[in-house]
């Protein structure tokens, strides 16, 4: 089907049927089956006034929100659906399957899985395009998340086009904080045919969202404003017909070509921008297919590759045994930790590899990616050798991620570009093929042509194909220092691609590595080196990189630059806070978590590891526990102890791992706030303090059902079990928990605890232990182990 | 809109003289207005008295219980409000529980002080578009015996999930977590009925501050 622009679409549906007469509380989408008069009445009045296509009253229905009602989301859809290409074949108007959000919020935020949203919009799509609808409009989205599963699905199951739009407020983000350009971004690469903005705004505050996501996107714009903003009491909008089709000649210079009403508009209201259109000067600037400005991003942040981006590289396996060990145990707190650390760094993406003997990549990898990206908003260059786990992470990825890597070889384009065109992604193609990797500048640059071509081919525009020309060690072959930084210049000059680098390599084996690899990395910059993989957190290279930014015009009056080192020297000039004869004990009672990691390092050189642990950690942590009771110190101080202790707890951790000896071991406990409940901080403080002993803690999130901790339990053999509740509403699978862990053949110990828990009640679901906060769980903790704290 | 800072150290029961945790607190406070923008919305509805209780015609909705019925006994109208610091809050929580536990937790409590604020400048404005009416104090679904369970009806009367993107799950929480949802009744007579107290609280049973022996209005 084409989509001839500019085109004219319809207005409110709500509105519409409450002037109708439908009574409150009425679920809009079954009026398509108890009063389809009402329905169609109103798409006729559209289509006379001029609406080349309708939306169907399908806005709600899916199989969550009609769990209520007798009928299935099918039946409504198919209603809906029918109602409206009736009216439509008066004009020959097109009829958009409408929908809307499943109204409740996806994994990271809320609790509902990735794929189980994609399964409940296909079974919209299936049924809208059983039905017969020309085209999929998706619309009224504000999480990043939700809208590509909708779009996805609507992918998988059907051909139809699909207009997306979300709704943006006055900030010019969503209500979850996605940006025109994350959304542009992220829903072209996944093959959106239209995408834009409805609902939430006016046609004058929608410009410049308009705008900024016309200068993000090649596809045609949408608008649907409301007509103003409602008057809380009457319930009126405040923007009459004609100047709402007034309004609308901005938004058409801005580069919108799909236009139409949202809350508050009526067929008055699409008339009069009928008729206004005819006036319309519609010249979008659209980009070209050339010459498009690269970019990834996430939904809160979109991040051009027109400069330098510097690439973290620290959460790779490869060489760090503390991450191998964390991979294996299922932390991904500390692979949050080791991405928070980069991000603060000055990293602009995260490099994830997760590729370890023992690590099933294909869950890890997916659950990685969205445990980061809960807490951190830099985009992720997802680096993986197996296509099913890059499919996996680049799924549930929210916004434009980049692919690391595709090379030359015939295996590897086949299988990874067809990935990275589907979910619309960059990628990162490696200059070696089947014969290894090239001793030239000339003949890594022919592979390099070669996956551009393929990559072009199969739908990925050039502006997201980056090269990395390959970091070969220069102890080891010293002339190809010089031929990896000539096929950087080549590919930049001849192929005007954007180049990768992972940089640290080059050093390996030499004495004084930071050395060789900053002028190495001065030195690829200077060829046209833009995405470097650095280690962030060394700032040395950060340094040459800042400084580059100066010498290349990026960081603008050297603001960065100056603001970067100002911080430096006001640092110096502050005592050093590890003053001399400061004890570890004192650092963690004050909560000084470097002096606390530094004074351990120290320590280790001259004390064991257990008598650390027994002398200082504990017994200061011991003497905060005791003043919190005692009300001297607070909640805040005593987690900044916890933290402190913490920080010397990896010294002592990695001291073990050197020597390749286990941290000791005092026991598991699994901590879990109950199903249904989504407040999980209080849990996540008791378990922050709880390692601090010397405790190993199987988080297993919230919401976990029953059944989840039942089974991690059985198959951990564990002897305590911790649960939270914040709401009387969860207390009922608190009990259930509960009843079940104590049917166990051998049941263990439970203690329970959160905003609503009391003793009593406690005690009457039959746990053993109340936890009124977390001093309390500390001690229930000493006691079920046999030990002090 | 600032963050009671006063408040939120109350609710955390960190006395005025720990200043440690206040300055923490000030700091926290600052980043969350730089970056949020609380919302809040609210619409009115005449309201009707029958056998059953209270009822919102305008909404399809029905206040059940003795609480509402006594709360709203003499009004005319009914305001329902909710105001939320949208997904930001939830998303910097989980991103400050990673870096630093102590900051969250401040955070936390920050993020309540601020929503229940939010709801007393939206409260304003509903007085200041009343002139002329008393308010009776604000009560939520979850007080005395107003069932929980209305918070989804809420949502849908107000199209809060599209307009401020808020949802309830099935045990109905709300999500975004610091979202509130709330009832003001609009009388011509100056309102007595009272809600606060410990008396009409859900939370007397658990209350931190009873555990103590306290009263959380000190």
């Amino acid at each position: 089907m084409e989509i001839k622009l500019p085109m004219l679409l319809d207005g409110a549906m709500g509105t519409m049927l409450q002037k109708a007469g439908m009574k409150p509380g009425t679920i809009p989408e079954t009026l398509n089956i108890t009063d389809p008069e009402m329905v169609e009445a109103i798409h006729r009045a559209y289509i006379r006034a001029g609406s080349r296509a309708v939306y169907a009253n399908t806005f709600g229905a899916n199989s969550l929100k009609l769990k209520k009602t007798e009928y299935t989301t099918a039946e409504l859809i198919e209603a809906g659906v029918r109602i409206a290409k009736d009216c439509a074949a008066e004009t020959g108007a097109l009829v958009g399957l409408d929908v809307g959000s499943l109204g409740v919020m996806l994994q990271p935020l809320g609790t509902l899985p990735f794929e189980e949203a994609v399964d409940l919009y296909k079974e919209i799509m299936t049924a809208g395009a059983k039905a017969g609808a020309d085209l999929i409009a998706i619309e009224t989205m504000s999480d990043l998340a939700e809208t590509r599963a909708a779009l996805i699905a609507a992918k998988e199951a059907t051909d139809l086009p699909v207009f997306v739009t979300m709704s943006f407020d006055a900030t010019g983000r969503t209500f979850t904080g996605c940006t025109p350009a994350s959304m542009a971004r992220t829903l072209e690469g996944l093959g959106a045919d239209a995408v834009g903005v409805n609902c939430s705004l006016g046609p004058e505050e929608m410009v410049p969202i308009v705008r900024e996501i016309r200068a993000n996107t090649r596809l045609p714009v949408i608008a649907k404003p409301n007509a103003g903003l409602p008057d809380p009491v009457t319930g009126a909008y405040g923007v009459s017909a004609e100047d709402f089709a007034e309004a609308m000649k901005a938004l058409a210079a801005a580069g919108a070509e799909i236009l139409g009403g949202c809350c508050g508009t009526d067929p008055a209201y699409i008339a009069a921008l009928g008729n206004a259109m005819k006036e319309m000067a519609f010249n979008p600037s659209k980009p070209g297919v050339s010459g498009f400005t690269g970019a990834v991003c996430t939904g809160p942040k979109c991040l051009t590759t027109d400069r330098i981006r510097v690439i973290g590289e620290r959460i790779n396996p490869t060489g760090k045994k503390r991450l191998q060990q964390a991979l294996l145990e299922d932390d991904t707190d500390y692979l949050v930790e080791m991405a928070i650390r980069q991000a603060d760094a000055g990293a602009d993406l995260l490099d994830i590899n997760v590729g370890y003997p023992g690590v099933d990549e294909v869950t890890m990898l997916p659950r990685v990616v969205q445990a980061v990206q809960a807490a951190v908003d830099l985009p992720l260059q997802i680096d993986t050798t197996n296509p099913e786990t890059l499919e996996a992470a680049l799924r549930v990825y929210q916004g434009k991620a980049a692919v690391n890597s595709v090379n030359g070889k015939e295996e590897s384009l086949r299988t990874v570009l067809p990935l990275v065109k589907k979910y619309g992604a960059a990628v990162v193609g490696l200059t070696l093929d089947e014969n290894g990797i090239p001793d030239t500048a000339e003949k890594r640059v022919a592979i390099a042509r070669r996956i551009l071509e393929r990559a072009v081919a199969a739908g990925i525009p050039k502006e997201d194909v980056w090269i990395d020309c390959l970091t070969l060690t220069v102890s080891a072959q010293q002339e190809q220092a010089m031929e990896t930084l000539k096929a950087v210049r080549a590919v930049r000059e001849e192929l005007g691609l954007n180049t990768v680098l992972g940089v640290s390599n080059i050093s390996f084996g030499l004495p004084n590595r930071l050395l060789v690899t900053q002028a190495f990395l001065t030195c690829a910059l200077e060829a046209g080196l833009t995405l470097p993989i650095i280690n962030p957190n060394q700032k040395e290279i950060m340094d040459v990189i800042a400084a580059r930014r100066v010498l290349c015009g990026e960081d603008e009056g050297c603001r960065a630059y100056v603001e970067r080192f100002a911080e430096e020297v006001q640092a110096e000039k502050k005592p050093a806070a590890a003053a001399s004869g400061m004890t570890l004990g004192e650092a963690i009672r004050k909560g000084l978590r470097n002096e606390s990691g530094k004074l351990t390092r120290d320590a280790l050189h001259t004390r064991s590891e257990m008598e650390l642990v027994e002398k200082e950690l504990i017994p200061a942590l011991e003497e905060t526990g005791e003043k919190y009771e005692q009300g001297k110190v607070f909640l805040p101080q005593l987690l900044s102890a916890a933290q402190a202790a913490q920080a010397a707890f990896e010294e002592i951790r990695g001291s073990l791992l050197k020597k390749g000896e286990q941290s000791a071991d005092r026991g598991t406990v699994i901590m879990a706030t109950v199903q249904g409940d989504i407040h999980d901080i209080g849990k996540n403080i008791v378990i922050t303090v709880l390692e601090n002993y010397g405790y190993r803690v199987r988080d297993l999130g919230k919401d976990v059902p029953p059944e989840t901790i039942v089974k991690e339990t059985v198959e951990k053999k564990i002897r305590l079990v911790g649960l939270s509740a914040l709401m009387t509403t969860t207390l009922p699978a608190m009990a259930e928990t509960v009843r079940r862990l104590k049917e166990l053949p051998d049941p263990p110990q439970v203690m329970v605890g959160g905003a609503v828990v009391t003793a009593d009640y406690a005690k009457s679901i039959g746990a053993d232990f109340y936890a009124r906060d977390v001093r309390d769980a500390v001690k229930i903790t000493g006691q079920v182990f046999g030990s002090n704290g | 809109m600032k963050i009671p800072v006063e408040e939120a150290l109350r609710y955390m029961r960190v006395p005025k003289s720990d200043e440690a945790t206040r300055r923490l607190a000030e700091e926290t406070a600052a980043m969350l207005e730089k970056q949020l923008h609380p919302r809040f919305l609210w619409r009115a509805f005449p309201v009707r008295q029958d056998g059953e209780g209270i009822l919102l015609e305008g909404a399809g909705l029905r206040l059940p219980g003795n609480l509402a019925a006594k709360m709203l006994s003499d009004c005319d109208t009914v305001v329902l409000l909710v105001c939320t610091l949208g997904a930001g809050f939830d998303r910097m929580l989980k991103e400050w529980e990673a870096r630093d536990m102590a900051r969250a937790a401040v955070m936390d409590f920050c993020g309540s002080a601020w929503a229940e604020s939010v709801c007393d400048e939206a409260e304003a404005e509903i007085r200041s578009r009343f002139p002329g009416k008393y308010c009776t104090d604000r009560f939520s679904p979850g007080y005395g015996d107003l069932p929980l369970s209305l918070q989804a009806d809420f949502l849908r009367v107000l199209d809060a999930g599209r307009k401020l993107g808020i949802t309830a799950n099935e045990s109905f929480l709300l999500l975004p977590c610091k979202s509130v949802t709330a009832i003001v009744g609009l009388s011509d007579r100056p309102q007595g009925a009272k809600i606060r107290g410990c008396a009409y609280c859900a939370m007397r049973e658990e209350c931190a501050y009873r555990k103590d022996g306290k009263f959380c209005g000190d």
